[in-house]
């Protein structure tokens, strides 16, 4: 059974592209004036009016304490270009003047954009808030990304407060970390016997996955999984003259990227790996057992042995020698 | 970074490389200008972190804000950490406000454990360390930043950054970053040259080996018992990225990076006969470029958003070819007569990864349309191509090779570029990407939206002909007499078809007997290509203020060139929900079914590829035609083509159990069914449960603790097969006719697949992993203590028919398992952190580390490296293992840091 292909690739890729061309130009034309920094919505904290951040300093200290180190407090103070990022708290915070009639009442909530829990605030309008001026650029496609659609607030990852990490002025003092406290089961691959050097610090989360949003699957910041590798696994990029189908098509058909028991982030050890899609006669259909270790009992068999097919098919990735095609030069 | 025979890790040899580099940062500090901050933004690009084993986040012991108010939570319920204590800012008489901190120290104990599972990621050592610095400055006046940080000086895992700039305006990073990847500490060469692309034999040994099998097994055994060394690489990235505010809604950005990558690891190189003889482990010289440059703008005004970005990347092996002398007496394979007659396989050459070039464009557009429906539309479109042009080798290095049945016409000679089809690989791959979107809101409740993606690798690469155009054939039809010389044509090019393999020690090459024109020879490689397309729709329903219900629907369609599939759709369903505002805890939970089928599953789909292609299939009674019909049984499916149904169940909760004390809780169900695959990957199982719990009664202390279990299971299955299929031969599925061949070749329970024969195994995973942590203020000092445990298990089991897939004498030793392979990881890292002084503190140091390895491919390894099959001394090893594989450790270091508020 076949699915005829509805469109084109580069028909429609020519028609999206002229429309794109064609929206931003009549965009900078017609509308010259950016969203970026705009002023929130009339009406925010129940029609209150700005008082500048000296007010609320006066009785947060301990938090401008802290602020004053963050990246927000650099835009916000030393050169603001919007009105916005001159309110400075208020530029996140939304107008103060109900706020300062019963601060501490909790009835009160409403007088402020809080971005906890407690406060109460919607995490839509928590968000819009942010978004006010982080549209576009990473978070392009944050509106229903997954982590968009599963209602997660900018403050879930992030505490513009104070400085926790050394960019992204994140919650927690690295990204890595911020990213574990809800996806755990990654954190427990990262602590298997081959992983990537995540919990050496260097690399992160981000350095594959954009958490504002993706057009590709598991939020990836390519367009394709071997795209990806490809950012830091240069030399697997080939094309080769001799190449490998599951390896030019998708790197997770044999790795698991996040952590492996096996040698080589494998997904299952050799030769199994390798058997899971070789079942032509001869030795790629033997079964390979306990008793052909060395010291085994039977007579030792190389595929068991160190790194298996690899001692023979070295070059698994691709080859380019004239006579790779079993991959063996 | 591959160390010598008598060097414990040579990289420390780079050291004064390092610390050229950290000379340079600090000159570069001074400038001002030189290396800086992370590359990447959350968007494009990788680098997105400067830190190192020991520094793996801003320095995390700094003691806790007490002026901080209670901690409060974020709006899914986890508790925010409590701040550090603001650094303390001076100012300069020029206006520049500045704070900072230097730490530096000694490290001593088992810090210089050289193990390489210790070793892999980091470069931990005895002595001096400056273990980390970082320095922040801004002027009110200009609004002016510089930030400086850097850790691991002199180290091979040592980070430095500077950015600088105007806030809101423009800045500068600039990074250094340096990636030790050890891969083991166990090697034993043959060869001087390591880390080279010439591997010399060392003395006593012989190129080519003597006669006797038995005198070279006892030179090999006697060289590699010499010396061990390390084997490893380092990664060192230096880049630059400058981000501008061109206008109040327009961005850009340029970033430049260059990754010398540079060492050796394991590799692997194989002689003789069909390419099974002899395996031995070598070491892969790496000496890498890696330049990459990316140039971007970004846009946001009114209702639009778009980014441009470009980018062009290259990649340079400096080290194109590896030429190795090999110690053993080689036999020329059938077919095949050398010059000498005996030992003329005295080395061999492997083409090691080409260089390459990568381009890439990328155009990301948004369109808010807040009068229709409250929408949005993107468009995502991107071509790139991956470029490959490396300048091909001879078959072989050996001169003066001959086949039986072939002349060599003039130039022809297999160790010339004459017997090559062209000469150079002139190989391209371009990619297309369209992606759009359109998001509408019909109610304020309800969002829906959909979705349509097409992505494409299109290998422009030409296929390589295996075919030596500069000979013949000298038939030796027996239905002409005398002898005629020919070639075969295919594609237009005549000539002798089929590869010179592993440097003429095996031959691969039809030999030109018309009685006998059989061979299952890859003789053209195959441009694999693909295309993807998705469609889908997704709804998101608000319920009320606090909770959701989504629900997607998606249908993935692969089209793949030259695959035993030409195409496969997975449709994909999935229901979410979110609930933010169950008590004090958020839920969410999801279930996705995914059903993946495919059109005809051909065993064939390669036919073109392979000597079948050059001869017709002979259609004679006892004419052997396995070449032709011998493929992988039918009811095998390769794993990324099978049918698969799998679901999917994800559950998330975050709960404040008290205002000081979140959990979390998740886990996943995972299951793959193959309903088509008899053999291949017959199904997978997955599931995980995960806790944490954050407890911070004040902001003096906070504790953590987690704990996550994973289950895995992949079965699968396949049936040993052998033997030859002949025209007339009589089988339980009849009489082999032209017609049938291929059918009753690749039927299980046909002759080449009985079902006696057939096998299965599954490869079960367990772990375990737990942490918990402290941090205390008691008095003045602070106190860090992190501790964590993993432990990993597999297993992996086997059934069998005894007499079928395994004989009875090799069934007693089989067994139904191999050894538990396990890994189990102990950690505890301890910091006492006492001030001295207004701006000098102590921090006393101390870590616990102990791994437990055991991974049966290396069971018995590290003894003896010459691996003999059982066929006594004299021989031919079944392999020569020189990598003593992976081994345990424990290490306790200790030491004292002195951190320097600046």
């Amino acid at each position: 059974m076949k699915y005829s292909n509805p469109f084109s690739g580069g028909r429609v890729g020519l028609l999206a592209g002229l429309w794109a061309v064609a929206a931003l130009v009549s965009s900078i034309v017609a509308q010259p004036t950016p969203a970026v920094g705009a002023a929130p919505a009339v009406g925010l904290n129940n029609g209150a009016v700005y008082v500048g951040e000296a007010v609320c300093i006066a009785c947060h200290a301990p938090q401008n304490k802290q602020f004053t180190h963050t990246q927000h407090a650099n835009v916000f103070r030393l050169n603001p270009q919007t009105e916005a990022q001159r309110r400075s708290c208020e530029a996140c915070h939304g107008p103060g003047s109900n706020h300062l009639k019963d601060p501490a009442n909790p009835a009160n909530h409403g007088s402020l954009v809080g971005f906890t829990r407690e406060w109460g605030t919607p995490v839509e309008k928590q968000n819009s808030m942010c978004l006010s001026c982080h549209q576009g650029g990473p978070a392009m496609f944050w509106a229903g990304s997954p982590h968009a659609t599963n209602q997660l607030g900018c403050s879930d990852c992030h505490n513009p407060m104070a400085r926790f990490s050394a960019t992204g002025l994140l919650k927690k003092p690295s990204i890595n970390e911020t990213c574990y406290t809800c996806h755990q089961q990654q954190r427990a691959e990262f602590a298997k016997r081959s992983h990537m050097p995540l919990p050496e610090g260097k690399i992160t989360c981000a350095d594959c996955h954009n958490p504002h949003g993706s057009t590709a699957k598991s939020l990836m910041k390519a367009d394709s999984v071997n795209e990806l590798c490809y950012q830091c696994h240069t030399e697997k990029r080939g094309p080769f003259l001799w190449e490998h189908a599951p390896v030019r098509d998708n790197c997770l058909t044999c790795h698991n990227v996040h952590g492996s028991n096996h040698d080589k982030l494998l997904n299952v050890a050799r030769p199994f790996a390798c058997q899971e899609c070789h079942g032509n006669p001869g030795h790629q259909t033997s079964l390979y057992n306990a008793g052909q270790l060395v010291g085994g009992g039977a007579a030792v068999s190389s595929r068991v042995l160190g790194r298996s097919c690899q001692n023979c098919h070295s070059q698994i990735h691709g080859s380019n020698h004239p006579a790779g095609a079993r991959f063996q030069r | 970074m591959a160390g010598q025979p008598g060097d414990r890790l040579n990289m420390k040899s780079n050291v004064r490389t390092s610390l050229c580099a950290f000379a340079f940062c600090l000159g570069a500090v001074l400038a001002p200008t030189g290396l800086g901050a992370p590359l990447a933004d959350s968007a494009v690009g990788v680098g997105t972190v400067l830190g190192n084993a020991l520094n793996p986040a801003p320095d995390r012991t700094r003691p806790l804000d007490t002026e901080w108010a209670v901690a409060k939570h974020t709006p899914s319920g986890q508790l925010f950490r409590l701040p550090f204590a603001a650094p303390d800012s001076r100012q300069t008489a020029g206006g520049w406000e500045f704070s900072g901190q230097l730490e530096f120290g000694y490290i001593g104990g088992d810090a210089d454990e050289q193990n390489a599972r210790y070793q892999m990621y980091q470069d931990i050592d005895h002595g001096a360390y400056l273990n980390n610095f970082n320095l922040q400055l801004r002027r009110p006046k200009g609004g002016y930043t510089i930030e400086l940080m850097g850790g691991g000086a002199g180290r091979h895992d040592q980070y430095y950054g500077l950015q600088f700039g105007r806030a809101n305006s423009w800045k500068v990073k600039l990074f250094f970053s340096e990636i030790p990847h050890v891969f083991t500490d166990r090697y034993r060469t043959l060869w001087s040259g390591v880390g080279t692309g010439n591997l010399i034999l060392l003395p006593g040994l012989t190129p080519g080996g003597a006669a006797s099998n038995a005198t070279n097994n006892a030179e090999v055994a006697a060289t590699a018992a010499q010396e061990r060394m390390t084997l490893g690489l380092t990664r060192k990235k230096s880049g630059v990225r400058v981000d501008l505010d061109l206008t109040r809604s327009w961005k850009g950005y340029l970033s430049y990076s260059l990754e010398k990558r540079k060492g050796a690891r394991p590799f692997g190189v194989v002689w003789g006969n069909s390419g099974g003889t002899a395996p031995m482990e070598i070491p892969e010289p790496i000496d890498y470029d890696t330049e990459d440059l990316l140039a971007g703008v970004l846009h946001v005004g009114g209702l639009n958003a778009f980014n441009l970005r470009l980018s062009a990347s290259r990649f340079v092996n400096k080290i194109d070819t590896l030429t190795l002398q090999e110690p053993y007496r080689i036999a020329p394979p059938g077919g095949v007569t050398t010059v000498p007659a005996a030992g003329a396989f005295t080395q061999g050459r492997i083409d090691l990864t080409p260089s390459n070039d990568a381009y890439n464009i990328r155009a990301e557009y948004t369109r808010s349309m807040p009068e229709f429906f409250r929408g949005y539309f993107t468009a995502v479109v991107s071509a790139g191509s991956w470029r490959q042009d490396d300048n091909l080798i001879p078959y072989t290095t050996i001169p003066n090779l001959t086949l039986a049945n072939v002349t060599l016409l003039p130039g022809g000679g297999w160790d010339t570029l004459g017997a090559l089809s062209r000469r150079s690989t002139h190989a391209a791959i371009d990619t297309r990407l369209v992606d759009l979107t359109l998001s509408l809101n019909p109610t304020s409740a309800l969002n829906v939206k959909g979705k349509a993606r097409f992505y494409e690798t299109d290998n422009k690469t030409d296929p390589f002909l295996v075919v030596n155009p500069n000979a013949v054939y000298l038939d030796a039809d027996s239905g002409t007499p005398g002898n005629q010389s020919r070639g075969l044509t295919l594609d237009g090019v005549t000539g002798v078809w089929g590869r010179l393999i592993n440097d003429g020690s095996g031959q691969n090459i039809l030999m030109g007997s018309n009685s006998n024109p059989a061979g299952n020879l890859p003789v053209k490689s195959t441009p694999y290509s693909g295309k993807q397309q998705d469609f889908g729709a997704t709804a998101d329903y608000r319920l009320n203020k606090v909770s959701s219900l989504n629900a997607a629907v998606g249908r993935e369609i692969n089209h793949r060139e030259h695959r035993e599939r030409d195409q496969t759709w997975e449709d994909k369903f999935k229901l979410g929900y979110a609930n933010r505002g169950l008590g004090d805890s958020t839920v969410r939970v999801s279930y996705e079914f995914d059903r993946r089928r495919g059109d005809a599953y051909l065993t064939s789909s390669y036919n073109e590829y392979f000597s079948s292609a050059l001869v017709p299939m002979p259609i004679t009674p006892g004419a052997n035609v396995t070449s032709w019909a011998v493929r992988t049984n039918s009811g095998f499916r390769a794993i990324d083509l099978a049918d698969r149904d799998q679901q999917v169940i994800n559950a998330r909760i975050n709960t404040m159990l008290r205002p000081n004390l979140d959990a979390g809780i998740s886990g996943q169900l995972r299951k793959s069914d193959f309903p088509d695959s008899a053999d291949g990957r017959t199904g997978q199982k997955q599931r995980s449960a995960n806790v944490d719990l954050n407890y911070q009664p004040s902001p003096r202390q906070t504790i953590y603790g987690y704990y996550s279990y994973q289950f895995g299971r992949t079965s699968q299955a396949s049936i040993v097969g052998g033997g030859n299929l002949s025209i007339g031969q009589v089988t339980a599925l009849g009489v082999v006719t032209p017609a049938n061949a291929a059918d009753i070749a690749t039927a299980p329970g046909g002759p080449i697949f009985p079902l006696a024969s057939a096998w299965t195994a599954n490869s079960t995973d367990r772990n375990h992993v737990m942490g918990v942590g402290l941090k205390q203020e008691i008095g003045r000092a602070s106190l860090n203590l992190d501790y964590s445990y993993s432990t990993g298990r597999t297993r992996i089991g086997y059934t069998y028919t005894v007499g079928g897939a395994l004989s009875a004498n090799n069934a007693a030793f089989a067994g139904s398992r191999f050894p538990d392979m396990a890994t189990d990881f102990n950690y505890l890292d301890a910091s006492l952190r006492y001030p001295l002084a207004e701006r000098l503190s102590a921090r006393l140091v101390y870590r616990f580390q102990r791994e437990t390895i055991r991974d049966w491919h290396y069971q018995n390894l590290d003894g003896s490296p010459v691996v003999l099959a059982g066929g006594g001394a004299n021989a031919a090893p079944t392999a020569v293992m020189l990598d003593g594989g992976p081994h345990s450790y424990q290490v306790n270091w200790y030491g004292i840091m002195f951190q320097l508020k600046l």
